[in-house]
């Protein structure tokens, strides 16, 4: 089982400064599953409850030079802890930044690459060689090896599982709709937190998302309304235009044209956390038969409109009642 | 539910464009998680009531000019009880930070709930139904009365009031407030653990203290968690503003502490400096808080 190959500066800054701290929100530990054209990081697969998060990156997306070699078709997984390996890569990334300090990027020479490799070390005061993540990189005047400890490989059953359980969360909504703005909805939930859970969602063929939360004492919801729709769409029949929120989603739902389920408010929090790898546009669907709400973020490719298929991430929260629809 | 109540049912319909004011206002007499206040509400405007053990009152005044938009159709005043915090935290959810947004507040709605709206634009909408309660028997007024000819009062920058009642956690549970006319000084005497006496000298300092009324020497204790209660949530716009409390002892040695929060509208502009406070006087809200003297074994002060 081997692993080796060099971060690109694209691959550096998009792990060091927009995903690993967005996936770190996401739960402490994760698994990396490497493959012959892909790294993903995923939470939650294989164990039922939790928020899953799936964050796909074609090889050329982080890495050159990648080399990878096992007896399970080349596929290596292991589970590693995402503070650690943020904290090691800004460590080792200040030493490599040490040549490209004075005169940009364009100084830093050929021979000054970062490294990451899979090795097995015996760690201090230990008898037992343990597998690590290594990255290692020489500065101006310095070398930096950072060791991150993780997981025993996982068995070929388990990476087996762990493939199954990646091909089975990509099945895709039938409407997703567009979020305006993350942010405010990010600090419209956050304030939201503060008076109850779970909190409910309902998403409409006709571009409404309806968040509500709603307990003995208070209901509190937000209603965004024409949002763009990619999928199935429906007209909004004329006499529910000026009705309440509430009334228009249940009716929208008793149409069939809208869905709702229930989802833990510290979840949907999270999931917003996902901004923090700085998607260009993010869509809220609920997959069919309501089993899970489903968030896609999109990345374009900088300087265009156009999707950049090397990155995608994804998110799915777990439904805490079967809801309607 | 046919939640499109007509307009004409509804007591009050009113409409404020600075929800954040407004959360201050009613933050700064949230001195517990859980609190129950009584709302008033009548052609003057909102008054929002919170006690607690018959000891310490705080009253929130919402008066009608604070409102771009204020209806009301009851013939008498009308009162409900409410959650503080769960208003507090549902009106927080309307505020959006560097915006300002305008909400619509009605009451009652159709299960006697308080309704509240965000109607700042079209496409997103926020709402809240807030339920509401008979209101407990409160002792409603705390008759606050001035004790002799000339009040007792003096004025103080609340951050200055803030930070020396913060001060004063440690020594004890007991507070001994006593101002003293020759020479002019305020004291907040704390005996417990240790003794912290903290005075506020009206000539060393009249930045700090701003105003000074007093013709006899007066003395009185407070439990240290009413008097607490009155600054621990005082807004930062408060602090910003550099605004003043006006401190007065009254008959028997009730304390009143009022304070002034501003709702002006949020200038686009970032500067606090001319904050829109001056330019609309009439957007203050008062706040008020009674706190009750501890009884001494001899009701020497009556």
């Amino acid at each position: 089982m081997k692993f080796k190959a060099f971060l690109t500066d694209n691959g550096i800054s998009l792990l060091e400064k927009r995903f690993l701290p967005a996936l770190d929100k996401m739960g402490k530990i994760c698994h990396l599953y490497l493959t012959r054209d892909h790294a993903f990081f995923l939470h939650n697969l294989l164990n039922g409850d939790g928020i899953q998060s799936i964050a796909q990156f074609r090889k050329e997306a982080l890495f050159d030079d990648y080399r990878i070699s096992s007896q399970n078709e080349d596929r290596i997984a292991f589970a590693v802890d995402l503070s650690l390996l943020h904290r090691a890569l800004r460590s080792v990334v200040t030493i490599y930044a040490e040549f490209g300090a004075d005169g940009g990027a364009a100084a830093v020479p050929p021979s000054n690459r970062l490294q990451i490799k899979l090795v097995k070390k015996l760690p201090p005061h230990s008898q037992q060689a343990m597998p690590f993540l290594t990255f290692e990189t020489k500065g101006y005047k310095s070398a930096v090896i950072q060791d991150v400890p993780i997981s025993k490989p996982l068995s070929r059953t388990d990476v087996l599982e762990l493939q199954a359980a990646l091909d089975s969360a990509q099945d895709l909504p039938q409407t997703l709709v567009q979020v305006p703005d993350m942010n405010q909805l990010q600090t419209f939930v956050d304030r939201m937190k503060h008076v109850g859970d779970p909190i409910s969602m309902s998403i409409s063929k006709c571009g409404d998302l309806h968040l509500q939360i709603s307990t003995t004492l208070i209901t509190l919801g937000a209603e965004f309304r024409k949002l763009l729709v990619i999928g199935e769409k429906a007209q909004v029949p004329a006499e529910d235009r000026n009705l309440t929120a509430q009334s228009r989603s249940e009716r929208a739902i008793l149409r069939g044209d809208a869905m709702s389920v229930q989802v833990s408010v510290k979840h949907f929090s999270k999931s917003l956390q996902c901004h923090l790898a700085k998607p260009d546009c993010a869509f809220y669907g609920i997959a069919p038969q309501g089993a899970c709400l489903t968030v896609i973020f999109q990345f374009f490719i900088p300087g265009t409109h156009q999707t950049d298929k090397s990155i995608s991430l994804h998110c799915r929260l777990p439904v805490l009642d079967p809801g309607s629809g | 539910m046919s939640s499109e109540v007509d307009a004409e049912s509804a007591d009050l319909e009113c409409e404020l464009d600075n929800v954040q004011g407004m959360v201050d206002a009613l933050s700064s007499v949230r001195w517990k998680r859980h609190q129950d206040a009584v709302i008033e509400l009548s052609e003057h405007g909102i008054v929002l009531v919170v006690e607690e053990s018959s000891c310490v009152q705080a009253k929130v005044y919402l008066q009608k000019e604070l409102f771009v938009r204020y209806e009301y159709s009851a013939q008498a005043r009308v009162r409900f009880g409410v959650s503080l915090g769960l208003f507090v935290d549902s009106l927080n959810t309307f505020s959006r930070p560097a915006h300002s947004s305008t909400i619509e507040i009605r009451y009652p709605g159709p299960d006697m709930q308080l309704l509240l709206r965000s109607v700042d634009s079209l496409d997103a909408c926020i709402y809240a139904e807030i339920r509401t309660r008979i209101p407990e028997t409160i002792s409603w007024d705390y008759n606050f009365e001035p004790a002799g000819s000339t009040p007792l009062s003096f004025t103080v920058k609340s951050a200055a009031l803030k930070e020396a009642i913060d001060d004063l956690e440690w020594p004890g549970s007991s507070i001994q407030v006593s101002l003293q006319p020759a020479p002019p000084v305020v004291t907040f005497r704390g005996e417990g653990h240790g003794d912290l006496q903290i005075d506020f000298m009206y000539y060393a300092n009249t930045d700090l203290l701003t105003a000074f009324h007093c013709d006899r020497e007066e003395s009185h204790r407070y439990k240290y968690k009413f008097l607490r209660a009155t600054t621990s949530n005082i807004p930062s716009s408060v602090i910003k503003e550099n605004r003043g409390s006006k401190l007065t002892i009254g008959r028997g040695g009730m304390l009143k502490v009022q304070h002034l929060v501003s709702v002006a509208k949020q200038s686009n502009s970032h500067s606090h400096a001319d904050s829109a406070g001056y330019l609309q006087p009439s957007r203050i809200a008062y706040i008020e808080f009674f706190v009750k003297p501890e009884v001494d074994d001899d009701n020497a002060n009556d």
